[in-house]
């Protein structure tokens, strides 16, 4: 009997293994506390995740080398812009905090001032190295978490209508 | 009878269409098949410390150990770098290119670079098959990264 239990101990270790591999590189979902996030900005001072606390944060994951996720910006200005100062169910004002994975200083400056992009912009500079992308499992650019007044997860990876579409279902009004 | 030639003659052509895409690599992408190299074999090589090909990163930033950073393919001053890099080396000499910005289909670097080398007719290169990007294939699998 023991024999036999001895057996199924390589299993169950390669099991209780995979669970945590899959663990560490699972993906955020609705409802999940959105880990905070500590990074400097364009200008050299760090601004948090948590410090937004109280409003609608995107949480918008891009990069300069990410085609998509230029062409995305201009849309999510728009989005900025319309919701900036409404008041949704679970937090007050909108807010996007930008994280982006360039690795060049000055390519992401230059299109943050090119694309006149006036909302929060962070990154260590780490490319697909950088830790928040593995914290965040994110697949790939562009990539993005909605979270509440309180940080959890709304909604992840919505774009174009579908992001406008949520965000008008959870406004209570606009200021 | 008439029909069973007809469906005879189209069967043909297709088969005719199909051979003619599967050489021309079916995708028309510039490599082949053969021609993607399975990151678990090139973290190995690098491991063992082997004799390593010559690695060269065309995509933003060079994050696999050993490697060479030649810059975005999509830029014609990295197209350049890169062809002064390989400029003396033999025709079979082994190279790996890799980039592991995006998903292939979204790479704008990798075709570029990946042509100039069918170009200048070396016969031993190969594409880092970084399906997904270089977090997901390389380094969340905790192969050797550049210090």
């Amino acid at each position: 009997m023991r024999m036999k239990q001895l057996l199924f101990l390589p299993a169950i270790l390669a099991f209780l293994f995979s669970l945590s591999v899959s663990a560490q590189e699972q993906e955020l979902k609705t409802g999940d506390k959105a880990p905070d996030i500590r990074l400097p900005t364009t200008a050299g001072d760090t601004v948090t995740l948590s410090s937004l606390s109280g409003k609608i944060v995107l949480v918008d994951f891009w990069a300069t080398w990410c085609a998509p996720c230029i062409t995305e910006q201009p849309e999510l200005a728009a989005l900025y812009k319309k919701f900036r100062n409404t008041s949704f169910q679970a937090g007050t004002g909108f807010e996007i905090y930008g994280v982006s994975l360039d690795n060049k200083k000055e390519s992401w400056q230059e299109i943050v001032n090119k694309l006149k992009i006036d909302w929060i912009q962070v990154s260590d500079l780490k490319f697909w190295a950088s830790p928040v992308a593995a914290t965040y499992a994110i697949p790939e650019l562009p990539y993005n978490v909605l979270i509440d007044g309180k940080g959890m997860v709304l909604a992840v990876n919505l774009h174009g209508a579908e992001l406008e579409k949520f965000l008008t279902l959870i406004a209570v009004s606009k200021e | 009878m008439k029909l069973f030639s007809r469906i005879l003659l189209f069967c043909l052509l297709q088969t005719v269409f199909l051979l003619n895409s599967n050489a021309q690599g079916g995708n028309a992408e510039p490599w082949s098949a053969k021609q993607l190299l399975d990151p678990a074999e090139l973290a190995k090589t690098i491991n063992a410390g082997k004799a390593l090909p010559y690695i060269y990163c065309i995509g933003p930033s060079a994050v696999i150990k050993g490697s060479v950073d030649i810059g975005p393919g999509n830029e014609k001053s990295s197209i350049e770098k890169l062809k002064a890099a390989v400029s003396k080396l033999p025709k079979d000499a082994p190279i790996v290119l890799y980039c592991g910005c995006c998903p292939f289909r979204n790479c704008p670097n990798i075709r570029p670079a990946f042509s100039l080398l069918n170009q200048l007719k070396f016969t031993n290169h190969k594409l880092l098959n970084l399906a997904t990007n270089i977090r997901v294939d390389w380094i969340s699998k905790g192969y050797p990264v550049a210090q």
